[in-house]
């Protein structure tokens, strides 16, 4: 070990006086945390045109209905279905509610009062919940206040409202996290290839573990601060309750950056250049976006690619990070997450310190 | 302890299939500074490499400080030196935040690091730079800086690649003046360079030329090399004023000029030994006017240098001349 604190005071010297990767690091992660925090998934306002051949005060009734769910937004009327079809073509609506001209009588005699409900399916998520909600108003309009003869109490738990930010939030912090520490950390090695840097460091004593140690540390300080910032602007500002130990999310989230410093240092070490090392990164960072479970449930990947997310970090830490925040679950219930993840960061720690041993010699 | 700093046997490397040393060998004794001349590409760099321990031998054996290179280069590491050609510090760390580094790196402390951090200040006459970025200094400084980096640990042995490339000729005495205060404390030196003079003030010199070591020894002992000046031959200079490119363009054409090169506005001539001074104003008299001097002078390092790869290049296309 060698020169470790040597190394470390020096990477820190260095860490500090460049302001701009600092600013990259930390200002622009909480930044994009407070912009996306405040994206709400929940469908809402989605707007609506409508072809009413009825116009009579039932249909304008019914029509009352699909505003008032606050899912639609009845944006214009217009006068034939060709035209309300072009209305979502051209993307100015995506509902189309079309009203038979029959729609009243049928209804006061009794019979199935039928209307036409066109979704735009270019936005699977805008289809499922407009199809719920407009299913919802035919099913209470059916009812009139009859009971059914099936009744479910869906209850959801954790995130009874079902706000976007609870659900966003622990997941965006694991993933920001990522891209800062991931790409920080395959600068440090590289950069000083470039430089020339590297081989007068390589002709002192000091030893490869404590030049991978003595890089990774300070970074690992930085990864800290904006762990510690996040989490704040996290419970702070979008008021996301944590329901389990704040000690264990920070201790495990402390593991998580350790796997991605090494991950970034294993980069590191084998680029030649820094531009290299960043085609990397990259090429490394948005598979792991959509394969962690942060943006597709992990149930809907196909096989192969279940097994592929078990090996990137991102998916342990945001399920640790979405279990102990939204449910409070605690490390008993999580062991499997955590020994996934600690076995990962063991691994890289110890890839790139073998990689940086195979560039030196 | 074994006399010499350095002791090169028979060393070779290669990149798969390119050879950048074939059994080049070489001792530099305690103190002496050893100048490796050679065009760029000739393996200069590779050997240094090789004695810094930053690149395995692929055959032969070298020893550094007494150690050998293969099994103790984690030991010669903390007994040497490395300049680099291109500046390796930290640019964007200051003066003193680089010898800092460096200075605990080779595990230097306390009172004693203190010492040798002020040494070498003092030594490179950096003090009113200490507070500045690295990456603001001149090239001079910078190169100041390097080898102040180098030196603080007291090395045995110190390799400078280069270290006088783009820096002004004042920088350049005083870098020499300190290479020779540290050769007089008992450092070996292995210096690279282009530049004549400075090979002229090295105890030895080792010529590489496409990997082989072509010639090596004291710069007065190359100059009078029989092969350098054949036997039946001998070295003229011409002074010619402003027309020497015209004068060596028509020294070549004559049967019994070998060789010709410029200096400055002089032009030298390697001639059979039987021709008189008198002929050869006569044969430029068309491109001088006639009337120039022409006096007898001995071979210069540069002429040993020149002639010796002229020679090889011929010995390698088959030819005898």
């Amino acid at each position: 070990m060698t020169g470790f604190l040597s190394v470390l005071r020096k990477e820190a010297i260095q860490m500090l006086r460049d302001r701009a990767t600092l600013k990259f690091a930390m200002a622009v992660p909480i930044f994009q945390l407070i912009v996306f925090g405040t994206i709400d998934t929940n469908v809402k306002h989605v707007p609506t045109a409508v072809f009413d051949n009825s116009r009579t005060a039932e249909s304008r009734a019914l029509l009352n209905d699909f505003q008032s769910t606050g899912t639609f937004d009845i944006a214009r009327q217009v006068g034939s279905r060709a035209e309300l079809r072009q209305q979502i073509v051209s993307g100015r609506a995506q509902v189309g509610v079309e009203i038979p001209p029959d729609y009243t009588r049928r209804k006061l005699e009794g019979r199935p009062a039928d209307y036409l409900v066109l979704i735009d399916g270019s936005d699977s998520n805008i289809s499922s919940q407009t199809l719920a909600a407009a299913n919802g108003i035919a099913l209470s309009r059916s009812l009139e206040g009859k009971a059914m003869s099936h009744q479910p109490f869906p209850t959801i738990l954790f995130n009874p409202d079902s706000r976007s930010a609870n659900l966003l939030l622990p997941g965006l912090v694991g993933i920001l996290l990522m891209f800062s520490g991931t790409m920080l950390a395959s600068f440090s090695i590289v950069r000083e290839r470039e430089r020339g840097t590297l081989e007068q460091l390589l002709v002192t004593p000091v030893s490869p573990i404590a030049v991978v140690l003595g890089k990774l540390l300070p970074y690992l300080a930085l990864g800290f601060g904006l762990l510690l910032t996040s989490l704040l602007v996290m419970t702070a500002v979008f008021r996301v309750p944590v329901h389990g130990s704040w000690p264990l999310l920070i201790a495990l989230a402390t593991v998580y950056l350790f796997a991605l410093l090494a991950l970034g240092l294993l980069v590191s070490s084998r680029a030649r250049t820094q531009m290299e090392a960043m085609q990397r990164t990259q090429g490394f960072l948005l598979p792991s976006v959509f394969l962690s479970g942060y943006v597709f449930p992990l149930a809907s990947l196909p096989v192969p690619l279940q097994w592929v997310s078990k090996v990137i970090p991102a998916t342990h830490f945001i399920a640790i990070s979405r279990g102990i925040v939204l449910r409070g679950a605690t490390l008993a219930d999580l062991w499997p997450h955590v020994a996934a993840l600690l076995g990962l960061s063991t691994l890289l720690v110890l890839g790139s310190t073998r990689a940086f041993r195979k560039t030196v010699s | 302890m074994s006399e010499y700093g350095i002791e090169v046997r028979g060393i070779s490397r290669e990149f798969g299939t390119f050879r950048a040393l074939s059994d080049v060998s070489l001792t530099v004794r305690r103190g002496e500074i050893y100048g490796l001349l050679g065009p760029n590409g000739s393996g200069k760099s590779t050997l240094i490499r090789i004695l810094c321990g930053l690149l395995a031998p692929t055959g032969g054996e070298a020893f550094v400080d007494g150690l050998p290179v293969r099994s103790a280069s984690e030991a010669i590491r903390a007994r040497i030196g490395y300049v680099p050609q291109k500046f390796s510090l930290y640019e964007d760390m200051t003066v003193r935040e680089n010898l800092d580094f460096f200075s605990s790196v080779y595990r230097l402390k306390g009172v004693r690091r203190k010492e040798r951090i002020d040494w070498a200040i003092q030594l490179t006459n950096l003090g009113p730079y200490v507070d500045r970025l690295a990456g603001q200094l001149s090239g001079g400084w910078k190169q100041r800086l390097s080898v102040a980096a180098a030196i603080m640990h007291q090395p045995r042995v110190l390799f400078l690649d280069e270290p006088t490339a783009g820096i002004d000729p004042v920088a350049r005495r005083d870098l020499w003046n300190l290479l020779f205060t540290l050769a007089g404390e008992g450092v070996t030196l292995v210096v690279t360079t282009h530049y004549m003079d400075e090979a002229e003030r090295c105890g030895t010199v080792g010529y590489l030329y496409l990997s082989r070591m072509l010639a090596q020894g004291r710069p007065a002992e190359l100059t009078r090399r029989d092969d350098v000046t054949p036997a039946g031959m001998r070295r003229l200079e011409v002074e010619c004023g402003e027309g020497a490119a015209a004068v060596m363009g028509r020294a070549r054409a004559l049967p019994y000029v070998d060789d010709v090169t410029i200096f400055g506005n002089a032009v030298h001539l390697l001639v059979d030994s039987g021709v008189q001074a008198e002929v050869i104003d006569r044969a430029l008299a068309d491109v001088t006017n006639g009337g120039v001097r022409i006096r007898p002078i001995t071979a210069s390092l540069e002429d040993v240098f020149v002639r010796l790869t002229k020679l090889q290049a011929a010995a390698a296309a088959g030819g005898t001349k």
